[in-house]
């Protein structure tokens, strides 16, 4: 404290206040833009998510739409379905993305840029275009069917998308074809900074390739395989478009997601926008404890 | 220097930062004044509309009969779910900026958009004479007595069928007027026997063809006054029984979204499709089965008071509550609320039927179309319309369809019927209270 009186060091603060001035001065510009664009919004949310009522006539009813979640069975199969797609999807799109970045970083593999590009692109195709073509290589005359069909795999037609089971498979299908490109190439370039002599090591030590991606290749991802399953996560927690597109959430609500729900309450049924912005603070909710818990099991080290 | 550089940063980050804010509130304050800006009184009137072959031509066909060259109209076409979404949005922030003075809104629709958004639309039962127009339509377009849409698409409906496939299955066209629907299953059953072709084409998703079967005894899945009546509900409990039956026997081709539907009955798939009059031009449109369709009236259920007419899916005008809402009212009253000569032309250069009933006296209704076997369609249609029994159809038509979609998955599967309906009740008045 005594120091602080001695005039050197005062200018040196008054240097450091100017300093953070300018520092505060730069950072100002994108506080008040995302206070605008998402603090304000998200209150507005909750605000909204304690009323209810038709379109405009919208008055508060406390905690009663939170109340309502729970005795609302079509919430409840959308939560379900989304969970469900949730847990069969990310990991299976992670350990294939994962299989496929440790194949295409062989070194002594040929047309490695021209297989990188292909399994990459799915991800750059528009949402709706993709998820349409889906549904006529999946509908009844398409080209899935003809082709099980013309292998003897299957006797008549699959209803692809109105079984509520085969429905469901098909979205999951669509998501993993769309998005496990996108994820191959976070751990390709993650792989590009993993040191090669570590795997000469292991080869010298008798260590098998299976040996290698499980003891080397793994470890070494853990932080990219974490923010791949969060991002995949509250991606699959927001699964909107192929749902909407393929089946659009039928049959009978079986491929119906909390999105694909938000959107009925708001724009399909008479709308409840306070009880829309309710179920949307679910998705919130779930993905601040899906990712707490991923930080927790995965996250140790960093 | 450095300092002075600094300085001038300064200087120009809270310049940024002022310039900011202040567009910020501006806009905040200008869209407040957005429903009373004088801008309107010039600007030309604006009317959203979905399908440029039905319900945009029908509006450029109604522009060019109305006289008034100062009327100024600009036509925006606008998917069916573009509308419902902009609409919700414009109206529950509050704004009208961006709003058409005219827009085309499905009946079944109407009374969510009437009753969310009270003053959002202009009343314009002056602007024509209701009396004019099909009973059926002025329930659902109409709000505390007050008369808000122009009633337009009839979407009355027919029984589209193949003459071949039906008299190779033993049945004339006598067989098939005024039949119920479970004669119709009969019939599907000797069709499928004799010719191997499914009766119809179904999306499973789209339960359209239950509300079909349901109003024709006037019944919906609320009464009049908005109770939800599903359990208990006769019609709805009969038309259920129909659609397992025709499911279960393999009598229907299921489609899983609307090319596929179309596709079924071009293809020469289907022996018939029960739907709206809309879906004739796509019938006509495969020029090689020409001749070999026809269309008989609407079978209905099996019970007291049922006609064999029916609805599906017919949509009216509305005006916005915004600037311009008389010219736009005027226009509407003088094209479609009472122009005989421009339904004529309505329907033969769009094929659209109007709800306007003294049209149905123009020679362009008698007119015989070769595609259905010389039939005077038009007519008929038309005739069938005036039957339709009224329903309300409430608030909540396609949220309650999604619980019973989900419910009726349950059906098939094998629970009984009435735990379908009671369960789909309790759902229903839990959601919609």
């Amino acid at each position: 404290m005594s120091q602080a009186s001695n005039p050197t060091q005062q200018r040196t603060f008054a240097q450091q206040i100017r300093k953070n001035y300018i520092g505060w001065l730069f950072i100002i510009l994108s506080v008040l833009g995302i206070s605008l664009f998402y603090f304000y919004p998200m209150v507005q949310a909750l605000l909204l998510s304690l009323q209810s009522g038709m379109g405009s006539t919208l008055e508060y009813v406390g905690l009663d739409n939170y109340v309502r979640l729970f005795n609302d069975p079509t919430f409840i199969t959308a939560l379900t379905n989304t969970i469900l797609y949730l847990l069969i999807q990310v990991p299976v799109m992670i350990v294939l993305a994962l299989i496929f970045s440790v194949l295409l970083n062989d070194p002594t593999l040929k047309f490695k840029g021209f297989f990188r590009t292909a399994i990459f692109l799915p991800a750059v195709t528009s949402l709706v275009a993709y998820a349409v073509i889906f549904k006529y290589l999946f509908g009844n005359d398409g080209l899935v069917n003809d082709f099980l069909l013309s292998m003897n795999l299957i006797s008549q037609p699959l209803n692809w998308l109105s079984d509520p089971f085969l429905a469901k498979i098909t979205i999951i299908i669509a998501i993993t074809w769309r998005w496990t490109g996108y994820n191959m190439i976070f751990y390709l370039s993650a792989l590009q900074n993993v040191d090669k002599s570590m795997y000469e090591a292991a080869k010298i030590d008798g260590a098998s390739a299976v040996q290698q991606f499980f003891f080397i290749t793994i470890p070494l991802l853990k932080p990219i395989i974490l923010f791949t399953s969060i991002v995949s996560t509250i991606g699959t927690l927001q699964l909107f478009d192929e749902v909407m597109n393929i089946t659009s959430g039928g049959p009978g609500n079986a491929t119906m997601t909390i999105s694909m729900y938000i959107y009925n309450l708001s724009f399909e049924y008479t709308p409840d926008f306070g009880y829309a912005a309710t179920v949307s603070y679910v998705i919130l909710i779930l993905v601040v404890i899906l990712s707490f818990i991923q930080f927790k099991v995965a996250g140790d080290r960093d | 220097m450095r300092e002075k550089l600094s300085k001038k940063f300064g200087l120009l980050m809270v310049a940024l930062v002022t310039a900011m804010v202040l567009a910020a509130c501006s806009g905040g304050a200008d869209e407040d004044g957005g429903d009373d800006t004088s801008e309107g009184d010039d600007a030309g009137i604006t009317a959203w509309a979905w399908d440029p072959n039905f319900n945009i031509a029908a509006l450029e066909l109604a522009l060019e009969h109305y006289d008034n060259e100062e009327f100024d109209m600009e036509i925006r076409e606008n998917a069916q779910d573009d509308i419902v979404q902009r609409l919700n949005t414009g109206l529950s922030s509050g704004t009208m900026n961006g709003m058409p003075n005219i827009v085309l809104i499905e009946d079944q629709r109407a009374q969510s958009f009437l009753q969310s958004y009270p003053d959002a639309f202009y009343p314009i039962g002056d602007y024509f004479n209701t009396e004019d127009f099909a009973e059926y339509k002025i329930a659902p377009t109409s709000f505390d007595g007050e008369q808000y849409g122009l009633p337009f698409d009839t979407g009355v409906t027919g029984f589209f069928y193949r003459t071949d496939y039906l008299e190779e299955a033993g049945y004339t066209h006598d067989d098939l007027v005024d039949i119920t629907w479970s004669e119709y299953v009969e019939i599907a059953k000797d069709v499928k026997e004799q010719t191997g072709q499914a009766m119809l084409s179904l999306d499973p998703n789209d339960l359209g063809i239950l509300r079909v079967m349901m109003q024709t005894t006037g019944t919906w899945y609320t009464t009049e006054d908005g109770t939800i009546q599903l359990e208990g509900n006769e019609p709805l409990q009969m038309a259920l029984e129909n659609y397992k039956e025709l499911l279960e026997n393999d009598l229907v081709k299921l489609s899983s979204d609307w090319s596929q539907y179309l596709a079924a009955f071009n293809s020469g798939n289907v022996a018939s499709v029960p739907a709206g009059n809309w879906i004739a031009p796509s019938v006509e449109a495969e020029e090689s089965q020409a001749g070999l369709w026809r269309v008989a009236p609407i079978p209905r259920l099996d019970m007291e008071g049922a006609v064999n007419a029916s609805n599906q899916g017919g949509s009216s005008f509305y005006v916005l509550n915004i600037d311009g809402k008389e010219k736009a009212a005027e226009f509407l009253g003088e094209t479609f609320g009472s122009n005989v000569e421009f339904y004529q032309d309505l329907v033969q250069e769009v094929g659209a039927l109007g709800t306007y009933i003294p049209a149905s006296e123009g020679d362009a209704y008698q007119f015989e179309n070769e595609f259905f076997n010389n039939q005077q369609v038009i007519h008929d249609f038309s005739q069938w319309m005036e039957e339709i029994p009224q329903v309300d159809y409430g608030m909540n038509t396609y949220g309650i369809e999604d619980i019973l979609s989900a419910e009726i998955q349950q059906y098939l599967d094998g629970k009984s019927l009435e735990d379908v309906l009671s369960d789909a009740q309790a759902q229903a008045e839990n959601q919609f209270k």
